[in-house]
């Protein structure tokens, strides 16, 4: 935009008194943000005036900003699996054509076609986020879980063969998202539950960290259309102890919170409309 | 009369219809977090609705009405016709575009990161998409607006621009500026993200970038409010605007002061050090002296306009006041919000007191206060008082305007102050359900109550408010007629350079902005900050 010049001292006179005025301000906040208030509180925070400049204008980090020392958790079994930026490549890059093939050769048996168990005994895979999958077959591998029958299958593999079949699994997850969810319906309860939780038994929904695209925790399974008999099972297996690889215990606290009554009511539930 | 009434009036109405709806959500969130069973009341419509209500209320009301009143200011304070209408209608209906996808982004349940985003959640890329389009939409108002002010000067050479349209141009810069900061965070960070090319997003990064918009966005839905105070509330009032030099003063003000202190936002945050938060927040403590001008000359201006309607004595002007007309009701009724809101306002930048309220429920009740009350019925006298210009008809019923104002500031009140006490206890904003059986907040109950009992007088008063606009059979026509913008009581003949243009203002806020912002973003690309993984609400 061009200036009429209407006064070209005029002009000087307000841009030199705006420029003095701003420039005031900012030398007051910057002498006391950056160097007397930090030379000042030194002594209270027990450290020297120049490392308390370093802090105040964050070349160095502050307390309660310093690095923490790693953490070497001895708990066994413990899941391994960490949502690092290098496992989230591993994922995005996995290829899911091997991993059909490996699907078909060592899953299908059990858990169906595409991943639609025939049989009560094991879970559908068809639909499941590829980041679930991976997660489980990591801890089978590793022994964070424990079943008879998955974790000798997952030894063998590799983590990259656990990417595509997560990957392959995952793929289905699209197709499934756009056929909605199928919760069960009639029980108003347990809708309840899940989906408002119980505040009262500090019991969060379980559709915040289960529903499909929810934004929970990436390893949280999509609970609708599994089986209610797999549902009811790891319900009770989280509660009694029996099975402990959920990250900060989330799933053994809450479903230590659930009477029997309503893990059965939960799991017809989600398995919903077959 | 204005030229382009359809376009100001295809601008106002998609504010206004989008409102209404935007309050109802609002009525229905206060009820869901009451003691009162609430229908439909789980966490994830929770989150969905209030996302769609502060989409609406922060983006769509306030960026179409300002697009619409800024183009209603260019042509009349300037009495000439804009300098394209082609383009306007091009920024109306990309921006227009833009609210559909966003609409429908939310509508679909995968867009639920609320209006100030949150990443590293992510919503659908329609929503983003739809929010860079009414922005681009707005850009479009800014170009307009900067040419018809550039002509104006062109062919009046060394006369003043007329203060409203000063103001207005005022404000399309520091948008400039303002949407510079969300701009960089959907484009570098969220839609690469959105779109998979990454997996992780470095949170203290964009948290940094949409502070740099988020309170200058502020001033910049402020502004209406402050040009109707400054150039319709002193006419209405049947006096005069007390200094021109004053109001030229206030806007750039806000225009240098508004920008370099969005990090009062972000206080409790870890990313940054806490000189860069001191010198925000002595920053921020600036822009209380543009406020207090302005109460400062308007109460002198409605003093003159007092005094000469045969007010006398020390208060006895206030009440030789003409009330019954809206504007100066609305006037009076905002400078009493804006006690209480510029209040709480000075608690929350001040970076100790700022750890008690921080994410408590008295935030959420200081904005609503603020924007919600001072603000907003501004925008509704602004329309009463420009209505008649647009459409040729003349209101049916000024005790039907007065009425939806005073159940708006009642309304307000009523829903703010129980609100902001429950903050003090502790009641966190953001939260879906309280779990009312807990002795520790059982009492909280009966307040929220009273805060939704507020909230449905404010929807009661936008339905009223709507239902005042549309048109009526019964509604007198008028003859065609201009609007004059109140006269200051020394009219300006020539004004400093610098108070008829921004060349130095921009330069400073440029350097405010160095020293500022300079740092604590270039920390995020020297050294090894943090990165946090992608939480998609997409499903898949």
């Amino acid at each position: 935009m061009t200036e009429q010049p209407t006064g070209g001292r005029e002009r000087d006179r307000w841009g030199f008194a705006a420029a003095m005025v701003v420039a005031g301000v900012l030398l007051f906040s910057v002498v006391m943000g950056l160097i007397v208030l930090p030379v000042l509180q030194a002594p209270n925070a027990g450290i020297d005036p120049w490392t308390a400049i370093c802090r105040a204008v964050g070349l160095k980090a502050g307390s309660p900003a310093q690095p923490q020392p790693p953490v070497s958790a001895t708990a066994a079994p413990v899941s391994q699996v960490r949502w690092t930026p290098a496992t989230l490549k591993i994922l995005a890059a996995a290829d899911p054509r091997p991993g059909a093939a490996l699907a078909q050769a060592v899953c299908s048996a059990c858990h169906g076609e595409a991943g639609l168990s025939p049989s009560t005994d094991f879970p559908h895979l068809s639909g499941q986020s590829g980041a679930a999958i991976y997660k489980q077959l990591s801890d089978f591998r590793s022994g964070a879980r424990f079943n008879a029958q998955m974790t000798p299958v997952a030894k063998k593999l590799t983590d990259e063969q656990l990417a595509q079949i997560a990957a392959y699994y995952g793929s289905f997850s699209r197709r499934a998202a756009a056929l909605g969810p199928r919760y069960g319906i009639g029980d108003a309860a347990i809708s309840r539950l899940a989906n408002r939780g119980d505040p009262a038994r500090a019991l969060p929904p379980c559709e915040s960290c289960h529903a499909r695209g929810v934004g929970g925790p990436p390893e949280a399974p999509v609970l609708s259309g599994q089986q209610r008999e797999y549902l009811y099972r790891q319900l009770r297996a989280f509660a009694g102890g029996q099975r402990g690889n959920d990250v900060y215990r989330r799933m053994r606290d809450v479903s230590s919170h659930l009477s029997d009554d309503e893990m059965h009511r939960l799991a017809e539930f989600y398995q919903g409309l077959s | 009369m204005p030229q382009n009434r359809r376009l100001i009036l295809a601008h106002l109405w998609v504010a206004f219809s989008v409102f209404v709806l935007a309050a109802a959500l609002g009525v229905w969130q206060m009820w869901v977090r009451s003691p009162l069973a609430a229908p439909q009341d789980t966490p994830a419509r929770y989150y969905q609705s209030v996302t769609g209500h502060g989409v609406s209320m922060a983006y769509v009301l306030t960026t179409f009405f300002i697009m619409g009143f800024g183009y209603f200011t260019a042509e009349t304070a300037l009495k000439t016709p804009l300098p394209s209408a082609r383009w306007a209608w091009a920024g109306f209906w990309t921006a227009l575009a833009g609210v559909a996808m966003t609409v429908a982004a939310i509508l679909s349940g995968q867009a639920s990161v609320l209006y100030t985003f949150y990443p590293p959640m992510t919503a659908t890329p329609w929503f983003y998409v739809g929010l860079v389009l009414v922005v681009v939409g707005s850009w479009i108002w800014v170009a307009v607006m900067l040419v018809a002010m550039a002509r104006f000067k062109r062919a009046n050479p060394g006369a003043p621009v007329p203060l409203a349209m000063y103001a207005t141009v005022a404000n399309a810069i520091m948008w400039l500026w303002t949407t510079a900061g969300v701009s960089a965070e959907i484009l570098f960070q969220i839609l690469p993200a959105v779109f998979g090319w990454t997996q992780t997003i470095d949170v203290g990064l964009s948290r940094t970038l949409f502070s740099w918009t988020l309170h200058a966005i502020v001033y910049f839905w402020l502004f209406p409010a402050y040009i109707a105070f400054y150039t319709m509330a002193p006419r209405a009032a049947g006096g005069r605007l007390y200094s021109d030099t004053m109001g030229r003063l206030s806007f750039v003000l806000f225009l240098l002061y508004s920008l370099p202190v969005g990090m009062h936002h972000l206080f409790m945050d870890p990313e940054h050090s806490t000189g860069f938060k001191f010198i925000q927040m002595s920053l921020t403590a600036l822009v209380s002296i543009p406020t207090l001008l302005t109460v400062f000359t308007i109460s002198a201006s409605m003093e003159l306009a007092g005094r000469l309607r045969g007010g006398k004595g020390l208060f006895g002007w206030i009440k030789a006041l003409p009330w019954e007309r809206p504007m100066v009701l609305a006037t009076g009724l905002a400078f009493f919000m804006l006690w209480f809101g510029g209040g709480g306002g000075l608690i929350n930048m001040s970076y100790g007191m700022n750890a008690m309220v921080h994410n408590t429920a008295w935030v959420t009740a200081h904005f609503h206060l603020i924007f919600g009350g001072t603000v907003v019925i501004m925008y509704f006298a602004i329309a009463y008082e420009i209505w008649p210009s647009l459409t040729g008809r003349a209101p049916l019923s000024v005790a039907t305007q007065r009425l939806q104002l005073w159940l708006w500031a009642i309304g307000m009140m009523v829903m703010t102050l129980p609100w902001h006490y429950l903050g003090l206890q502790g009641q966190w904003r953001r939260v879906a359900s309280f779990n009312y059986a807990d002795p520790r907040i059982g009492p909280w109950g009966p307040l929220v109550i009273v805060s939704l009992a507020g909230g449905v007088l404010l929807l009661v008063s936008a339905v009223m408010f709507v239902m005042n606009l549309l048109p009526r059979r019964a509604q007198v026509r008028l003859p065609e007629q201009g609007y004059s913008f109140a006269l200051a009581v020394h009219p300006p003949q020539r004004v400093p350079a610098a108070l008829n243009g921004f060349t130095v203002w921009n330069v400073l806020v440029a350097i405010l902005m160095l020293v500022a912002y300079g740092f604590p973003i270039l920390q995020f690309f020297i050294g090894n900050s943090p990165q946090a993984v992608i939480h998609p609400l997409t499903g898949g």
